[in-house]
């Protein structure tokens, strides 16, 4: 653990001194150091700073979130962006430009409310069936809500071409000049989601013996699913609504924190902290970095990486046990 | 001895056993003694049902659009003995147009059920082991430019191929099994995605809007040379599954019980599995990824049909008859405008799934 | 067939032309009647007479068309509205077109039912597409060329060239470039010039504008010097998002800020959301100018030309 937050530490401090702009790791640590250079301060405070920090919770809450779906899920395949929210937000967004909203100007509510509900749809779906043990059906569910909301939103766009050209940027998902004031208005939820998940850590372990004995213990399993699914709906929907649908860090992270961390879901949860933001920040340095001056966008780059990690976990022989 | 069949069934003084109830039985003699084949009853009249739905569909989307054309005269401008502008609109650009939308509909829908019965769940198609993203990646790559003059088409078949390729190779150890598959199939599917995103983000909005029938998948002027390609591939395969059959219905059970009864699982699990991507994949090259109906075609054809067996030809008919209404709809709901057959079949198909997940789910394993 | 053919193409065209319009040909074809032969991207293309009835499926034909005084019978809706170009709308008075559908939709019977005699298409039309609607009609597509600012006026003078209005559509590109010359003659006197960069804006940075764009070509040929630092690519037409930490590199004399929104001020608000924005020279001396982007980044014809002309002149010269 704390080799992971000193990792933390030192990728947070490679994104504030590396970029696709002139002022490299020398001039950024002069400036740090408290040279005088005005351009350098402008970008390393007012560019990167933000950046760093929107990644870093953008990744715990991808991270947590991802863990805790899998946790109540019962399922290693269960990630927010295979099921829907990223969809959701999408179709959200696609309908605030339509409706006339411009991509810059666009409230963070609306993102964050679709994603919610795109969230909560394919959750009530798939839980109205009776999942646990099914990771297929879960997994296609979600496909298959996504597919129906993708293609609404292609509907949209067909015929306000204004809008398509906008939300051609926006699906893809970055960190590129996310202010500070977003996040701001995503705090609250996200305090909230925080709240949550550290009460209900303990019944989530006991939750993971079965419901007998969680029953026995005296909680109440369908309580702790129910509060499960909102945290989870909170945490992404912030996420999405600030950096854009983001895919496969949900997947991922907790993939790594439970091979780290074993099968204790209150052990994952505190893992995931520290790796959600590693990834991130790793991908967005990254994407500064591959095609300077410009920028390529996180999500792909995310999705790129994430899949082969994906892929790669999942043949492994001993897959990481829930 | 007390339960011999001839107990059960009397023959008759020609020594000919009665089919049991539901069936009718076509039987002949040939130098290897009796013959007989087995017809359900059911099956019969859902398929002559669905055929029949289909010429009426064919009938009415050949009169129906911008220029309106009537019944009889469309019969009759199909053996050219109408007016000039009727004969154009229907052999020209109808008839071919039909043809595209029931050849791609009854592709997609066969992989569909054959998917299906190989995952044993109602909700799997191909398109979720990432071929639909890898033919639209490689056909959008090669119209905005990146350096391939090959025509789409065939770089969608190439996309379809290099993506099923890749999951297989990348679920390898395990076979076609369990979630290892699927999740191989998403994770490439999601690259292809990723990467298509890619491409069109960095293009001029004229050249993504040359693409975009590509991503969404639409039957607006497709090419010909793949049509006639796919129509060979529906053919071939659908007398393939047909002749599968009976082990694709005993390929619903656990692979234990399929085994016993003489079916090589792991062969035919295989065999199945390339005819679903080869047939997705020639569909893909002509339409574009149109993926609803792989699942909407088989869903209609088994509440219809009886659960004892697989509905190959009953799925083959339906998706058909699903593509020829939605294209219809795409092209007179708002005319002038076309909605692309992909976008209808999606509307129309996503909440009648999420209907499907939400009912109590019939004994289909 | 996955590969074209040109000689198949031309048996097609003469097939499709003496089939249908041959009668209808016949009764158009009177006095000057004289048979041009086109070079267009999928071969040489033969038109008689001053065709009368004429559908264009892309706005820079609507555009030429319209120029030359033809009124065509139909055309596509303009990119992000359900309708043409609210600049061509301005010339059409009371004759707006049928829709046939939008520019990556083409609705091909509605192209038929209005029994064209002349089909003027973009220059991405697909090969099956071209296949049906040379069956109809002559259909001109102009030849590809690489991406430069006067593209648009070789491809008015095939149009024009088809239409039979040569005359008109050499007029309306001297009446451009004699526009453009006075513009710049007032441009320099009242020393506004410098350098200009064309962009769109996206939250994570500005998509910079090939220097090869028609408008970039405009507002060269209006004195300012269009620059796109060098980050587009050789056939790109705008470049990726460029980072917030390079936006100097923009930061000339002017800026267009292309924008598909119809208030352009809320635009720049948008932009100014961003610090790094707010920060460059060219902010801070209000010479950030929101243009239409559908008209700057994708339109095309001599009467975009002019009024892409207006909007710089009501931007320089107030």
């Amino acid at each position: 653990m704390l080799l992971l937050l000193t990792a933390l530490v030192a990728v947070s401090l490679v994104s504030l001194l590396i970029g696709a702009g002139s002022v490299g790791p020398g001039r950024a640590l002069a400036l740090l150091s408290g040279a005088q250079d005005s351009e350098a301060r402008f970008i390393v405070w007012e560019l990167r700073a933000p950046r760093t920090l929107i990644g870093i919770v953008v990744g715990m809450a991808l991270g947590v979130a991802g863990a805790l779906l899998q946790a109540v899920a019962r399922n290693p395949l269960a990630e927010p962006g295979l099921l829907g929210v990223s969809a959701g937000a999408a179709f959200a967004v696609a309908l605030a430009l339509v409706l006339g909203a411009s991509a810059a100007t666009l409230r963070i509510s609306v993102a964050q409310l679709g994603a919610l509900v795109g969230c909560v749809c394919v959750l009530s779906v798939a839980r109205f069936r009776g999942v646990g043990n099914d990771p297929i059906r879960l997994v296609l569910a979600g496909a298959a809500f996504s597919g129906l909301l993708a293609s609404l939103t292609s509907l949209i766009l067909l015929y306000d071409q204004r809008a398509a050209d906008e939300i051609r940027f926006w699906v893809i998902g970055s960190l590129a000049g996310r202010r500070l004031d977003d996040l701001l208005a995503v705090l609250p939820s996200m305090l909230a989601a925080s709240v949550i998940v550290a009460l209900i850590a303990r019944p989530l372990a006991a939750l993971a013996l079965g419901e007998r004995v969680a029953s026995g213990l005296g909680h109440h399993p369908n309580l702790i699913r129910w509060l499960v699914i909102a945290c989870v709906a909170l945490l992404v929907g912030a996420a999405t609504a600030i950096a854009g649908p983001i895919a496969f860090v949900g997947l991922v992270v907790p993939f790594v924190a439970r091979a780290l961390a074993g099968p204790d879901i209150r052990r994952t949860l505190w893992l995931c902290l520290p790796i959600g933001p590693l990834i991130v920040l790793a991908a967005d340095i990254i994407s500064r970095v591959v095609v300077a001056p410009s920028e390529l966008p996180l999500g792909v780059l995310t999705a790129l990486c994430g899949a082969p990690v994906l892929i790669a976990v999942v043949r492994a022989r001993r897959l990481p046990m829930l | 001895m007390p339960f011999s069949p001839e107990h059960q069934f009397r023959a008759d003084g020609n020594n000919n056993v009665p089919p049991p109830q539901g069936y009718w039985r076509f039987a002949w003699r040939s130098g290897h003694g009796q013959n007989s084949l087995l017809f359900e009853q059911r099956a019969v009249a859902v398929n002559l049902g669905l055929f029949g739905a289909l010429l009426l569909a064919s009938v009415i989307y050949l009169s129906l659009g911008s220029v309106k054309v009537a019944p009889m005269a469309v019969l009759q401008a199909l053996f050219g003995n109408a007016d000039m502008m009727a004969s154009f609109v229907v052999q020209e650009l109808r008839l071919p147009r039909l043809a595209a939308a029931a050849s791609t509909g009854a592709a997609f829908a066969l992989a569909g059920i054959l998917m299906q019965t190989l995952a044993r769940n109602r909700l799997a198609t191909p398109g979720i082991i990432g071929i639909d993203n890898g033919a639209t990646a490689f056909a959008v790559a090669s119209i905005v430019g990146l350096g391939v003059s090959i025509a789409p088409p065939a770089m969608a078949l190439a996309g379809a191929t290099t993506a099923a390729v890749l999951t297989f190779g990348l679920a390898a150890g395990n076979g076609t099994q369990g979630y290892r598959f699927i999740v191989a199939g998403i994770g490439v599917g999601a690259v292809f995605g990723a990467i298509t995103q890619l491409m069109l983000a960095r293009v001029a909005i004229d050249t993504a809007n040359a693409a975009y029938p590509w991503t969404v998948g639409s039957l607006n002027a497709r090419p010909s040379g793949a049509l006639q390609l796919l129509m060979l591939g529906l053919v071939l395969g659908l007398a393939t599954a047909m002749a599968l059959a009976r082990s694709l219905t005993l390929l619903r059970f656990k692979d234990a019980t399929a085994s016993g009864l003489g079916v090589n699982v792991k062969r035919r699990r295989l065999e199945v599995l390339l005819l679903s991507v080869a047939l997705t994949g020639l569909a893909v090259a002509v339409a574009g990824p149109v993926g609803m109906v792989g699942l909407i075609g088989p869903e209609i054809a088994r509440s219809l049909s009886s659960s004892r067996s697989v509905p190959v030809l009953a799925a083959t008919l339906a998706g058909a008859l699903v593509m020829v209404l939605a294209d219809l709809a795409g092209r007179t709901l708002l005319a002038p405008i076309e909605i692309p057959v992909g976008i209808v079949t999606a509307v129309v198909g996503g909440p009648w799934l999420l209907w499907i997940l939400m009912r109590p789910q019939r004994s289909f394993t | 067939m996955l590969v074209q053919t040109t000689p198949r193409v031309a048996t097609l065209i003469k097939r499709g032309r003496l089939g249908m319009m041959g009668i209808l040909l016949s009764a158009l074809v009177v006095g000057t009647a004289q048979a041009r032969t086109l070079e267009t991207a999928f071969g040489d293309v033969d038109v008689e007479g001053t065709p009368k009835r004429v559908v264009t499926l892309y706005e820079g034909a609507l555009d030429a068309a319209v120029a030359a005084g033809v009124n065509p019978l139909g055309a596509v809706t303009t990119r992000g509205g359900d309708n043409v170009a609210s600049y061509i709308e301005a010339h059409l008075g009371e004759n707006t077109p049928a829709i046939m559908g939008v520019v990556r939709e083409i609705n091909i019977e509605a192209v038929l039912a209005q029994q064209p005699d002349l089909i003027l298409a973009p220059a991405q039309l697909s090969d099956e597409q071209y296949q049906l609607l040379s069956r109809i009609a002559p259909t001109v597509v102009p030849p590809p060329q690489p991406l430069a600012p006067d593209n648009w006026k070789a491809e008015a003078r095939l149009y024009g060239e088809a239409l039979n209005r040569q005359a008109a559509i050499a007029e309306a590109i001297e009446a451009v470039e004699q526009r453009a010359v006075e513009v710049a003659e007032a441009v320099e006197e009242a020393s506004v010039g410098g350098s200009a960069f064309l962009v769109r804006w996206m939250p994570g940075g500005p998509m910079v504008m090939s220097e090869n764009l028609f408008s970039a070509g405009l507002l060269a040929q209006a004195g300012l010097d269009v620059q796109d630092a060098g980050l587009v690519g050789e056939r790109g037409v705008h470049s990726d998002v460029l980072s917030l930490e390079n936006l100097s590199q923009v930061d000339g004399d002017w800026l267009f800020l292309a924008t598909l929104n119809e208030d352009g001020q809320a635009a720049v608000d948008a932009a100014k959301q961003s610090s790094a924005f707010t920060r460059l020279n060219v902010v801070q001396q209000d010479h950030v100018v929101p243009v239409d982007g559908q008209l700057w980044t994708s339109a095309n014809g001599p009467l975009a030309a002019q009024a892409i002309l207006d909007d710089i002149e009501a931007a320089l010269l107030p």
